[in-house]
């Protein structure tokens, strides 16, 4: 038999995964005139769509770029804000991951990329490298797009001569994008020229630190939505990307496939959005009531100074709930710098207004305090019981159950000391 | 209580036993060392001097230096012979000479790696040399994985692995494959069937990389013992091998003895139960606290024996010392129960062949076998796990009343002079061809001159082309597709999802206890089959065929269930045929059509049939190869009913005798009769592979058909029974002289 048709007997045991995507792509009819095998299929379309060819050794990638004014509007902002940021960034003291101090908005430029599957494995192929940067006017979009599969050496061979940045500026890109790049650069990479290494904000760490409360799944789309103020019309959804290109490398049809490229334009140019205004919560530059988050993330990163500044911030503003969270963390700061009495007075007022949890801990760290510093046993014991009679009224978590012990312990212990008055 | 009885008073006591049918004692053998080698480092040196390691076995040596010379070599060694240093010999050694070198030990099983890694650790320790090796496998956390892929001298891991998380992101292991300079292949006689012909693929797939960073890696193999180890190793790497064969592990006094049970039924020569019979042999064994494993043929086998004993001795030793092991348990209990047997509080083990394997669990001091496992090699690995390097061991094989188990123990020269048999793969079965070209395009670009095997692939990759997985340009093939084809490929079964096993006991909380392959399912996991486990019975409430799920109850009957399949099969092309007199033997690919039809339920104490129920499960289709036998003229006075039961007969003792032939488990060949087949009209026995695509079993029967035949006359022939048993052609037989018929009938062919 001959292997033909052995293959198409066996076709039903093999996986082929060649279902067609859940959603219609639009597709239109061949229109394509056969052409030589030197030209450009729809090189006249390309070109009314600002995209030009590099062309290597008989290969070639396609290169759009358009231009927009600085003072364009996205969202909230126009992309001169972004400007503003670094500028800001750069008369601060105190640092940040996402600190530009040392940089000029012209030294990042604001990257995605567009691919053939899912995943992180070396066979999913990036079809499109897309990146906006600064000039003093403008801001320029620039993307790199594969033809078909086997044309990556001209891709990355003119992605690197021309990317000639300090950073780049993402979302999700250090657990995809750039791992991703690098994968299908280390396959070519005795043909082009090494990466080189780049500084990185990824904007999807800060975005969730920020919002993961306020929506299902902290994605681009979905910040712009709900924060940034973009509403995308028409707009291609990324998952049908891989359905995209593969129908373009058939048909060479530019049209489906300049939908995603729009998509792609959007996303690096909601990054410049984005960045503009993640910087101005974390420079508190304006008051948008994730003032909360921002301090808890500058004492994550042990900038106590802003951190205690930005708590005061929110104590300083009408949001109760955020204010007694505020209370409560300040006065761990203020215990820590032996300022006790500012510290009691603050979980004093906690543990009357705080949340359950909040109170308890106030209630433990007051018990601490009387203990320890001000041997009034028994205030001590009544906060400490206190908080038991709270926690007690609370469901079973392991963290409860030790929290339980501890005050046990911390009861008996206090009634030794109420009975020796502490000698012994 | 009177004081307990040592092994050898034990086997004094044996010897009186009038059911001992034959009686081998293997003789000790004294160690054959050589001195170490003078390349080594003295590092190397003095660690093994400290673990009392100061010369080396005749095959390690030999190992060693042939390593140096640049061949691929393939190690065969018995159970409990020093093979690790066979391979970690010369891997420490290259690393002392050149720290960026870097190796890759491949084993069929996580255990297996595991207990690999803290073995070859404790030589690094002693070495103090900074040397890293890990095991990369499903439970390595995020943050190791990044330091075992920069860091590791050392990559321990399994096929599976390897396949779908190590090849598939070649690139994050850059410094591996740039120095790759070892690939250790252990247990290799492991790799055979569909799982050795996928893991064939897997090592095209891993030196099409290597190729690609400019290592090309010397394979270090290691394999018990089969009659093809050197060609099994050459087509699973695809390199040259030299065989390294000459043991020189001292070993102690083996006593290997066939026991035959009872007849109970002279005229139908039935036999004692195998299965009550080494229930109370092992009882003695563990009632004198002497270390006992009990391999039994099938997983249920196990669960039964497994209760009895238990019951048995639970007065002598408690049931926590007696325990199951078999595919299906977790993980975690698997270890705890190698543990166990290692360190001795664990008295006794019931496994199948799941320890066959190399997992280190100790040696014990005896080993009872319910029924021949089924192959000579098979035999000689359960037997190796009894045995240590000094002291007496005893192997007990307790025939069961199949043709074959009465074959063996009554024709014991058979046996003891036969060489093992061989172990087959076929890496060009096209199915799991496609899958591995589909993986090798993933990972790097498909060239059009590139060789993937020694098949042409080119008709492969147009195919894929057309079915818009790859995409052609000029003349290479890219991988254009949106799916991880990794992900979708099962190194070990034909089916690709297995079906999952929870225990619905208890309301509110309930468990997932174990896994089960689809085809295993059909006939172990229907509705109201009973599913053992850790000798607890359970009930299956429901199996919900689309989720893969089987919904279970523990109850406490007393009985089990055995299902029926009904299989349908079409020729679909004869590839070969050879026409004899009367007769002809073909060879092509079939059409299968398999339904389970029903269960019966079967008492426990007697194995009575007290009921039986219909299984309501879709067909499931197979389209494979077969060996096929027609009887093309039929003697007019033969009945067409005694015909048929006469073919019945035949197919029964070819299910037997063929699995012996060709080395595979009995499931993975199945034997079907039919008088009138649908293609011909001619009376016909087919034996065709089950596994879509075949792995080239059938195609073995067809090529060394008349040894399989003079097999089956010889089993048929040397039966006691008077006319027809089930240990030969089965007991449906109503004509006389059935035996004789049958032997003329396989004449013909």
């Amino acid at each position: 038999m001959s292997l033909k048709s052995k293959l198409g007997r066996l076709k039903g045991h093999m996986t082929l995964n060649t279902e067609a995507p859940s959603e219609p792509v639009n597709s239109n009819p061949v229109r394509e005139k056969e052409e030589g095998g030197a030209s450009i299929p729809f090189e006249q379309v390309w070109a009314e769509h600002s995209t030009g060819t590099y062309k290597m050794d008989g290969q070639f990638c396609l290169i759009r770029e358009v231009h927009y004014p600085v003072d364009y509007q996205h969202g909230i902002y126009t992309l001169k804000e972004a400007r503003k940021a670094v500028e800001e960034w750069n008369a601060v003291s105190y640092t940040h991951p996402l600190s530009s101090k040392g940089l000029r908005v012209e030294d990042m430029f604001f990257f995605d990329t567009e691919t053939t599957g899912l995943g992180g494995g070396v066979g999913n192929t990036i079809f499109l490298l897309g990146y906006a940067f600064f000039h003093e006017k403008t801001v320029t979009v620039r993307q790199h797009i594969l033809p078909q599969p086997g044309f990556e050496i001209p891709l990355y061979q003119s992605f690197l001569e021309k990317v000639n940045y300090h950073t780049l500026v993402t979302y999700n890109g250090k657990a995809f994008d750039w791992p991703q790049l690098k994968t299908r650069h280390t396959l070519i990479r005795d043909h082009v020229p090494r990466l080189p290494d780049y500084g990185h904000f990824d904007l999807y760490h800060a975005s969730r630190r920020l919002w993961k409360d306020d929506m299902d799944k902290v994605k681009l789309v979905n910040v712009e939505k709900n924060i940034l103020g973009i509403e995308r019309k028409d707009d291609v959804p990324g998952f049908l990307a891989p359905y995209i290109f593969f129908d373009f490398v058939e048909r060479k049809d530019p049209e489906g496939l300049l939908g995603i490229i729009r998509h792609n334009e959007l996303d690096v140019l909601t990054l410049i959005t984005l960045y503009a205004h993640l910087s101005k919560q974390l420079l508190q530059k304006e008051t948008t009531g994730k003032s909360l988050e921002v301090a808890r993330w500058y004492m994550g990163l042990g900038e106590k100074e802003k951190a205690v500044r930005t708590y005061e911030r929110v104590l300083a503003g009408n949001n109760a709930e955020e204010r007694m969270a505020a209370a409560h963390a300040l006065a761990f700061q203020w215990k820590r710098e032996k300022q006790f009495g500012k510290a009691v007075n603050a979980w004093l007022e906690v543990s009357k207004k705080g949340k359950a949890e909040q109170r308890i801990e106030a209630l433990i760290e007051l018990s601490k305090i009387y203990e320890h510093q001000e041997k009034e046993y028994s205030k001590a014991r009544e906060c400490a019981d206190s908080a038991l009679g709270i926690l007690s009224g609370l469901g079973n978590s392991k963290k409860r159950e030790t929290m339980e012990l501890d005050l046990l312990h911390r009861l008996k212990r206090l009634d030794k000391k109420l009975k020796t008055g502490g000698w012994n | 209580m009177i004081g307990k009885k040592s092994l050898s008073e034990l086997i004094a006591e044996l010897r009186k036993n009038e059911n001992i049918i034959n009686w081998h004692e293997i003789e000790p053998q004294e160690a054959k060392t050589r001195p170490m080698p003078a390349s080594v480092d003295y590092r190397i040196k003095s660690s093994l001097e400290k673990r009392g390691i100061a010369e080396l076995y005749s095959h390690q040596y030999t190992a060693y230096e042939t390593l140096q010379k640049g061949e691929n070599i393939v190690a065969v060694t018995p159970t409990a012979s020093g093979k690790t240093l066979c391979y970690n010999l010369p891997v420490l050694q290259s690393i002392t000479e050149n720290d960026a070198n870097r190796a890759l030990y491949i084993f069929p099983t996580k255990a297996l790696a595991q207990d690999q890694k803290s073995e070859l650790n404790e030589i690094i320790n002693e070495m103090g040399i900074d040397i890293k090796s890990y095991t990369y496998d499903g439970d390595t956390s995020p943050t190791i994985r990044q330091v075992v892929r920069k860091a590791g001298h050392i990559v321990i891991t399994n096929p599976d692995m390897l396949h779908s998380a190590i090849l598939p992101h070649h690139t994050k292991w850059v410094s591996l494959f740039e120095n790759l300079k070892y690939v250790v292949i252990d247990e290799l006689h492991t790799y055979r069937g569909v799982f050795g012909s996928h893991v064939a693929n897997v090592i095209r797939r891993l030196k099409r990389i290597c190729k690609f960073y400019g290592s090309s890696p010397i394979f270090i193999c290691t394999s018990a013992t089969i009659a093809n180890p050197k060609e099994l190793a050459e087509q699973l790497t695809g390199n040259p091998m030299r065989l390294i064969d000459d043991n020189g592990a001292p070993r102690g006094r083996k006593h290997f003895v066939f026991y035959n049970p009872p007849i109970v039924n002279k005229p139908l020569n039935i036999r004692k139960s195998a299965t009550v019979e080494v229930n109370n042999l092992a009882k003695e064994f563990l009632k004198n606290k002497i270390q006992t494993i009990v391999f039994a043929r099938s997983r249920v086998r196990v669960e039964i024996i497994l209760s009895h004993i238990q019951e048995l001795v639970k007065d002598k030793i408690g049931t926590k010392s007696i325990r199951g092991y078999r595919g299906g348990y977790l993980p975690k209990q698997r270890r705890e129960i190698e543990r166990g047997l290692r360190e001795g509080e664990i008295l006794g083990v019931v496994s199948t062949n799941a320890l066959e394997l190399g997992v280190d669990i100790g040696q014990l001091q005896v080993c009872v076998m319910t029924g021949y496992p089924g192959s000579v090699a098979s035999t000689w690995q359960q037997a190796g796990r009894a045995g240590r390097r000094h002291g007496e061991a005893l192997i007990l094989m307790v025939a069961s009343s199949t043709p074959i188990d009465q074959y063996i123990v009554q024709n014991p020269e058979y046996f003891f002079d036969r060489s093992p048999e061989s172990a087959r793969i076929n890496p060009e079965n096209l199915i799991i061809l496609v899958d591995h070209l589909k993986c090798a395009a993933y990972e790097l670009p498909f060239k059009e001159s590139e060789e993937f095997g020694p098949l042409d692939v080119k008709d492969i990759l147009e195919f894929l082309v057309e079915e818009k997985v790859i995409h052609q340009n000029g003349e290479t093939f890219y991988w254009a597709n949106q799916s991880f084809p990794a992900g979708n490929i099962s190194l070990r079964s034909a089916s690709q999802e297995n079906v999952v096993i929870i225990d619905q006991s208890n309301t509110g909380d309930h468990k997932i206890i174990g896994e089960m392959d689809r085809f295993s399912a059909m006939t172990l996991l229907h509705d109201e089959a009973i599913y053992l486990h850790e000798g607890v019975q359970y009930q299956v409430e429901k199996l919900d065929w689309d989720h893969k799920k089987a919904y279970v109850r523990e109850v406490d009957v007393e009985y089990y269930t055995d299902a029926n399949l009904a299989v349908q099969l079409k020729v679909l092309e004869i590839d070969r045929t050879e026409a004899r007199q009367k007769t002809s033997i073909n060879y092509g690919d079939v059409s299968i059509n398999i339904l389970p039809s029903i269960f019966k339920k079967i008492k426990l104490t007697t194995f009575e049939n007290i009921g039986s129920g219909p299984i309501y499960l879709p067909e499931e289709e197979l389209h494979t190869s077969a060996a096929w036998l027609e009887l093309k003229e039929i003697d007019p006075d033969l009945g067409e009913k005694t015909l048929e039961q006469l073919l019945l007969g035949i197919s029964n003792v070819l299910q037997h005798v063929v699995p012996v032939h060709v080395m595979c488990d009995r499931n993975d060949i199945h034997v079907v009769s039919q008088i009138k087949a649908n293609h011909t009209g001619l009376p016909t026995i087919f034996l065709y592979d089950h596994y879509p695509g075949g792995i080239g079993l059938a195609e073995d029967v067809y090529k060394r058909f008349d040894q399989v035949k003079a097999a089956a006359k010889n089993l048929i022939r040397k039966c006691p029974c008077h006319d027809g048993c089930p240990s030969c052609i089965g007991t449906e037989i109503e004509g006389i002289n059935a035996k004789q018929r049958s032997i003329q009938l396989l004449d013909l062919f």
